[in-house]
């Protein structure tokens, strides 16, 4: 592994958005050209996006009810209105 | 007579874009009630946020703008009428886990691992915990996270959302990222015990 380098701090400050995707180009670049060469962060940066994509999948598991559905439906305004 | 004709032209024209829109928000409907249900705590809770939130923006449907992004006009109904509704006690953050940085969550596991197996260490945590440790994380940081993490809004969609600089956004997601690998941290640790 790598040692941890102060250029490793700036990463780990972009390392969330990047994963947003809500970096500047100029940013895009210097994240991306960090990760490429630093091992220490590139396992750092694996990990991060499959606990986003894990995340997500934990939390999105339960459907909403079909009698849920049911009720939203009938919430709409009758057409006589 | 043609003033009548006008008249029924244009209700029919009310009509159809009520109509449209309703169909355009019942199609959203599933995405709704995923944000709603890691908003709140319960099943119950979230089914009845989600029905007042419907209701609510049948009703309001002319203040919506045809064009705009209606899913964010949606969310900011929901996260307005969880707010009204007095939601969810206070919990003061733990501020252990924010000193350590993004990667705090990672490096605890790859301690505990034994051999780090980059590909599998995420999964050493469970569906419940990840669950759990995020009903755990503060409503503000939760709202900013179940938003942008589990609604896929950008930090500008959440921001006029949530009725917030872009920068608080940015803060709040920061920070309840922290704290939500500080709670699987933490249940990593009580599963060892």
């Amino acid at each position: 592994m790598t040692a941890f380098e102060p250029i490793c701090e700036k990463c780990e400050e972009l390392i969330q958005p990047y994963l947003d995707r809500e970096l500047s180009e100029a940013e895009r670049i210097e994240a991306e050209g960090h990760l490429a060469g630093c091992g220490y962060c590139s396992e750092r940066y694996r990990f991060e996006s499959r606990l986003r994509t894990y995340v997500r999948q934990a939390c999105c598991q339960e459907e909403m009810s079909p009698e849920l559905k049911a009720k939203l439906s009938m919430l709409r305004t009758p057409l006589s209105d | 007579m043609a003033e009548a004709e006008t008249d029924a032209r244009r209700l029919a024209t009310d009509a159809r874009d009520r109509v449209r829109f309703e169909e355009e928000v019942l199609e959203l409907a599933d995405q709704v009630y995923r944000v709603a249900r890691r908003l709140v705590s319960s099943r119950e809770e979230a089914e009845d946020l989600v029905q007042e939130t419907y209701a609510r923006a049948f009703r309001s449907w002319r203040s919506y703008t045809p064009g705009t992004n209606l899913r964010a006009w949606l969310m900011r109904i929901l996260t307005n009428l969880n707010i009204d509704r007095g939601r969810r006690e206070q919990r003061t953050p733990d501020m252990q886990p924010m000193e350590e940085g993004d990667y705090f969550l990672y490096n605890r596991l790859e301690e505990t691992s034994g051999t780090p197996d980059d590909e599998r260490i995420v999964e050493r945590l469970s569906q419940d915990s990840i669950v759990e440790a995020l009903s755990n994380v503060p409503h503000d940081f939760r709202d900013a996270i179940v938003l942008v993490d589990i609604g896929d809004f950008s930090y500008q969609e959440a921001a006029q959302i949530l009725d917030v600089p872009i920068g608080t956004i940015m803060s709040r997601l920061h920070r309840g990222r922290r704290i939500l690998k500080g709670e699987l941290a933490e249940s990593v640790a009580g599963e060892e015990q």
